[in-house]
């Protein structure tokens, strides 16, 4: 009698917490998890980029070596900074998604595993590792082990140039910059298509590889929306370095990219054409971001573009037969991925590391805290010199505003997981090939002319 | 004798570049040899960068190493997979007329390069800003042999969906129809993007 009572207690209490407000507390549980995973994901990073760009080049001068090597070390601060960050980050990201999924459908998410479920992700990476590793009978062994290492290694050093502009070309992250940024990084993301045939393949299975031209077929079709909305860009821009790009966006948010990069802003001073001209441009812009979105939520395997890998329709097409660390690699690679195009847009539209406040009301916030943080520790120089040697307000802003952005579209990626359902293969395709391409291409020829007109 | 940097990794990509030439040559397994030849054409696009060419160079991976080596893999997936089986290429007297004709290209191919007298105007700009420059170029003095490469590239894809329709007509008459549509217009795809 007693035991059914409080059953019946429990399904009465969790059908009060999935309305109204106790659904804020999940919000603030999501919201409290983002802000612990971000700091530990952001003090690591920034902990290794200090060691390595400012300790160890220190102790080898110390040591009185050549300058030469201290330099070396130094060059490598990108590498390490990603090197840190990936690992990390897409732990973080697979339970963000589990949260903000539970979040939307009004369930609990992962909430066992450490405090509030913290540790989630840790114990699934631990198990993924942990399993038998196993290659499938007539597979080619050696394309299959090589595919998913394919698949992961263009994102690691796909996304370095875009380190340079996330941190305001900081000094030991400009030399990550290329003149051919956004070129580079386009050329990167194009190479794990062919780690989908190739694993598709290798597998020996007529279903993965079946899987794997479906894939290749995709990316194919939505790489050339993708493509030329970014080039776009890069023609209202004038430049294809990432670090240009970014610093051409300084100001405000109105002097974003998707806004029409500050044109919208001369309307009150040029000529009365203008007031036409400037509207338009800001619209074809977010346009422009918005095909770029589409196609880089199909370019990632993303719902409501996932077919390459529907698990419940069509048994995961390229890579049903992995397993253990191998698929490890395949999901640590999706959620990097889901990560790079997130900073590509950041870059590419809304201005990178630039603070969204327009310049007259910019208070210049982390300079002022630095400011009072050195007064406060001026009786101990040991530790101000710590404080100048691993914070600089002006990289802080930067890091801390491109760092926002990006998991602003990540979590507006998550939701567009949540909201929509999936395209079927005939859709997808007809989607890209008649609507997308020929809008990309209008879009192309109006900034072209828009550009001049403004 | 001093050894700098560039030399030593103009040899490594060599040392990448011909053992996977080779591989795309020998390998019994004719897809695999496919997959091989996206490690050539990345070794190729390394010397672009010890060329300073970085523009060429990302094109040749965007373009060469994923673009055209993914459509013929899938296009040999596509027509004739049983053909896998004992292709030995170098097994018979075949072999001999083969290396002869491949040596008179080579020595044709080296003339032909050391005969012309290749000019570099403003070396030092060309370093500076490549890009620009080759933008400039491309818009200006070289504006026609760009646009006749367009027009052969649009001949060639309007060649491609025609030849592709006609097949379409001819198997109307089929059962399954909805099939061969759907096996076609994916083709059409794969032969735009090239």
């Amino acid at each position: 009698m007693t035991v059914s009572t409080s059953t019946s207690n429990k399904t009465q209490s969790y059908g009060v917490q999935s309305t109204g407000p106790a659904n804020i507390v999940e919000i603030f549980k999501f919201m409290r998890l983002t802000i612990i995973w971000l700091s530990i994901i952001f003090g690591a990073v920034w902990g290794a980029c200090w060691l390595f760009g400012v300790v160890l080049p220190a102790c080898v001068e110390g040591f009185g070596l050549p300058a030469e090597i201290s330099q070396t070390i130094r060059y490598f601060v990108p590498l390490v900074a990603i090197m840190v960050f990936i690992p990390i980050n897409a732990m973080f990201m697979v339970l963000f998604e589990r949260r903000a999924l539970a979040l939307f459908t009004v369930r609990k998410g992962p909430n066992r595993v450490g405090p509030d479920g913290l540790l989630q992700t840790a114990a699934d990476a631990v198990k993924l590792l942990l399993k038998e590793d196993i290659t499938p009978r007539g597979a080619d062994a050696f394309m299959f082990t090589l595919a998913p290492i394919i698949f992961f290694a263009p994102s690691i050093f796909g996304c370095i140039p875009l380190l340079a502009a996330a941190t305001g070309d900081h000094r030991l992250f400009s030399i990550a910059n290329l003149p051919t940024g956004i070129f580079y990084v386009l050329a990167a993301s194009s190479i794990p298509v062919v780690a989908l045939v190739m694993a598709g393949w290798a597998s020996n299975n007529k279903y993965s590889l079946v899987g794997g031209l479906r894939a290749a077929a995709q990316a194919i079709s939505y790489e050339i929306p993708l493509v030329l909305s970014l080039v776009t860009i890069c023609l209202l821009a004038g430049s294809l370095d990432v670090v240009e790009i970014a610093q051409q966006q300084v100001g405000g948010f109105l002097h974003w990219n998707i806004l029409g990069a500050g044109k919208l802003l001369a309307v009150s001073q040029a000529s009365p054409i203008t007031f036409v001209t400037a509207p338009l441009l800001a619209i074809c812009c977010i346009l422009l971001f918005w095909l770029y979105m589409t196609g880089a939520c199909a370019e990632i395997n993303r719902i409501p573009f996932d077919l390459p890998e529907a698990e419940s329709e069509l048994v995961s097409g390229y890579n049903t037969e992995y397993s253990g660390i191998k698929f490890a690699i395949f999901f640590l690679a999706e959620f990097t991925n889901l990560f790079v195009v997130s900073a590509i847009a950041t870059v590419m539209f809304l201005g990178g590391g630039e603070s969204p406040i327009p310049g007259f009301l910019d208070t210049g916030f982390f300079v002022s805290v630095m400011g009072t943080l050195n007064s406060l520790l001026q009786p101990v120089p040991a530790l101000q010199w710590l404080l100048n040697s691993l914070v600089d307000p002006a990289t802080l802003s930067c890091v801390f505003w491109a760092v926002t952005k990006i998991y602003l579209i990540v979590f507006f990626a998550i939701l567009i997981r949540g909201t929509l359902p999936r395209f079927r293969i005939d859709q997808l395709m007809d989607f890209s090939w008649k609507r997308l391409i020929p809008l990309v291409l209008i879009l192309f020829l109006a900034v072209a002319y828009l550009r001049e007109l403004v | 004798m001093k050894v700098g940097l560039d030399t030593l990794l103009f040899y490594l990509f060599a040392f990448i570049a011909i053992p996977f030439a080779y591989g795309v040559l020998l390998d019994r397994k004719i897809i695999r040899a496919g997959f091989l030849l996206i490690g050539v054409f990345s070794a190729i696009s390394g010397l672009f960068l010890l060329l300073n060419a970085q523009f060429l160079a990302m094109a040749q991976i965007m373009i060469y190493a994923v673009g055209i080596t993914l459509v013929v893999v899938i296009a040999l997936m596509l027509t004739n997979p049983k053909s896998e089986d004992d292709i030995s290429p170098l097994n018979n007297w075949n072999k001999i007329p083969g290396i002869v004709s491949a040596f008179l290209v080579f020595i044709t191919i080296y003339m032909s390069l050391r005969a012309e007298n290749w000019t570099v105007r403003n070396p030092g700009q060309l370093m500076q800003d490549n890009i620009t420059r080759i933008g400039i170029d491309l818009l200006t003095y070289f504006s026609l042999p760009f646009e006749f490469a367009s027009i052969l590239l649009l001949v060639a894809v309007i060649g491609a969906i025609m030849l592709a329709k006609q097949e379409k007509e001819i198997t109307q008459n089929n059962s399954d129809e909805n099939f061969d549509k759907e096996e076609l217009t994916s083709e059409d795809k794969n032969v735009i993007k090239v």
